[in-house]
């Protein structure tokens, strides 16, 4: 199969702290597919590695057949590898408008280079702004944006590249169920209409069963089980406890 | 729908241009002349350290560096190597933004506390080098150096007080102008970006390293023409040009005048430096002023005075526009 991303036997440790011991995760054109695991099985980490911000003490990223391990994050942005993080760090004296504009103009740079003059920016950056659900908050300071919002102008971020691959890390948890509904179906519509794959890091089962393609569970750093998003509970029984807490949902905070 | 490129700030900041052009025909005595002209040489200092202090977040606790570095080069040049002054001048603003590119290739892997750890020690370094350091005329005359400084050969007879405070403001004027111009470019917003948060920058796609690099780059080109400009009008260039009350002052100034705003930082230098310099108030007694004034900032304008000011305005326009309320 040809993978869009691969992340090829990935070793990682934090002193005598051995968090990857081997990862391999694929993702093809278009796919959507789920990183499950418990706290500590190394999700975030491996996301860190795949998106630039830390490097791997062992294997590779291929990013369209290219090796791009020593890429820097940004590096990564501007050739396509987008990413949202898990706890927004929004600017703290930025509007959500110059938010955005930041990372469209570094974006528009890139693409710049291999497509010549795209459509006008501003037009680019409204379109950006209306299609995250953030124009009629576009001169918000980003810091006063409630948390719904915030996990909005994420994707708005992370879309600006045009990118082909977005990592989400646990972009819904803890959101009202209004909230979550509006971003599920904003992922849906860029999976749709601009062939975006995504690697959606979840501890919630749920989340994985009705979004994904494929599902891959970690645990101790290492993939535990590979499978069909609804076969996850019945293999994995990290996941069944996952279902039955799912009442509480303390998480993500 | 054109923005309006010159908004509130400016327009303070040409009634004040206003106020200083006029202020010598009022009758100003030489020595308050004077202390005007050095005045607006050190709000251009401030603001110079409000381009990496506060746009790009990078606390420079060592920026005397760069304004010593371009007084020395002056000095040194025209005394020592009889180079003409303009010569001189060329090569000090290429010198002190030549060490703004290597403090900045130091401390762009570095993150806050250590990027001012880092900028102190090296002001320091080069201060206790500079204070230590004797220089010999080309002919063993004089021995020049430390405390007593080093003259500088301008090679015209002596400019007029008042020449020189129109110079100055001129000078001020322009450097306003640039920094202005530059907050306000693409780079500038991206500044501001990476001051607020490093890891959303680097996720957006900005290269961290190369901006903080360039931002140390521009802030010592302004310094050193700050640096320029004072060698010019004081005509010596002191071990004092390094020190850590002047690294200490720019960063107070821009603290209280409200750091990343450009204006205030060089309206706090307008203010503040007259205030202390005309009322011959003993180090000491400044020291003591800066801590007082950086007190009452943080607790009634957190945010510098032009800065809670802009933050007030912006909270105004946002529930102006907000559209979907009330």
């Amino acid at each position: 199969m040809s993978d869009l991303l691969l992340a090829d036997r990935i070793v990682k440790s934090f002193g005598t702290n051995r968090v990857l011991r081997g990862v391999t995760i694929g993702i093809g054109r278009g796919e959507v597919v789920g990183l499950f695991g418990p706290n500590g099985s190394g999700k975030t980490t491996l996301a860190n590695i795949i998106t630039g911000l830390a490097r791997p003490d062992k294997g590779r990223i291929l990013f369209e057949g290219k090796d791009v391990t020593d890429m820097s994050m940004d590096a990564r942005f501007r050739a396509g590898i987008a990413r949202t993080f898990q706890i927004p760090d929004p600017y703290p004296s930025l509007t959500v408008l110059e938010s955005v504009r930041v990372a469209l103009l570094c974006g528009e740079a890139a693409r710049k280079e291999t497509e010549g003059e795209g459509p006008g920016f501003q037009e680019n950056l409204d379109s950006l702004l209306v299609r995250t659900g953030l124009f009629a908050q576009r001169f918000w300071p980003a810091a006063k944006l409630s948390q719904g919002c915030l996990r909005r102008l994420e994707f708005a971020r992370a879309i600006s590249c045009r990118p082909r691959f977005i990592l989400l890390d646990e972009v819904f948890s803890a959101l009202s169920a209004k909230d979550e509904a509006e971003l599920v179906a904003l992922m849906r519509s860029l999976h749709r209409e601009e062939d975006i794959s995504f690697l959606l890091i979840s501890h919630n089962p749920l989340i994985l069963e009705e979004l994904c393609d494929r599902v891959v569970a970690i645990e101790d750093g290492r993939v535990f089980w590979e499978g069909k998003p609804g076969d996850l509970a019945k293999y994995v029984p990290s996941a069944h406890h996952a279902h039955g807490d799912e009442g509480e949902n303390h998480e993500g905070g | 729908m054109k923005k309006p490129r010159f908004g509130k700030i400016p327009g303070v900041l040409v009634a004040g241009a206003g106020i200083l052009l006029l202020l010598p025909l009022a009758g100003l005595d030489v020595f308050l002349l004077d202390v005007l002209t050095i005045g607006f040489l050190t709000a251009v200092y401030a603001g110079s350290w409000d381009i990496v202090g506060g746009l790009a977040g990078q606390i420079s606790l060592g920026h005397a560096l760069f304004f010593g570095t371009a007084t020395y080069a002056c000095a040194l040049l025209t005394s020592l190597l009889g180079w003409p002054f303009p010569l001189a001048a060329g090569a000090a603003l290429l010198l002190s933004t030549a060490a703004g590119a290597a403090v900045g290739a130091l401390s762009a892997p570095l993150k806050g506390p250590f990027v001012a750890l880092l900028t102190l020690a090296l002001g320091e370094a080069a201060h206790e080098f500079f204070l230590g350091q004797t220089f010999f005329s080309p002919k063993g005359a004089y021995s020049w150096g430390g405390e007593g400084g080093i003259p500088v050969q301008l090679g015209i007879p002596s400019v007029s007080p008042w020449t020189a405070y129109y110079a100055a403001l001129a000078f001020l004027l322009l450097c306003t102008w640039i920094m202005l111009r530059i907050a306000r470019s693409e780079t500038g917003l991206i500044w501001t970006a990476l001051s607020g948060s490093e890891l959303s920058a680097r996720a957006s796609g900005v290269d961290i390293q190369r901006h903080k690099r360039l931002a140390f780059v521009v802030a010592a080109a302004l310094a050193g023409a700050a640096g320029v400009g004072y060698a010019a009008c004081v005509g010596r260039a002191t071990a004092d040009d390094f020190s850590l009350e002047l690294s200490f002052q720019a960063a107070t100034f821009a603290a209280v005048g409200g750091r990343g705003t450009i204006v205030g930082p060089i309206l706090a230098a307008l203010l503040f430096h007259p205030l202390l310099q005309g009322t011959g108030i003993p180090p000491a007694g400044r020291v003591l002023l800066y801590a007082l004034a950086l007190l009452i900032t943080l607790r009634f304008f957190p945010a510098g005075v032009a800065g809670t000011l802009r933050e007030r305005a912006r909270a105004r326009r946002m529930t102006g526009r907000k559209g979907n309320g009330r």
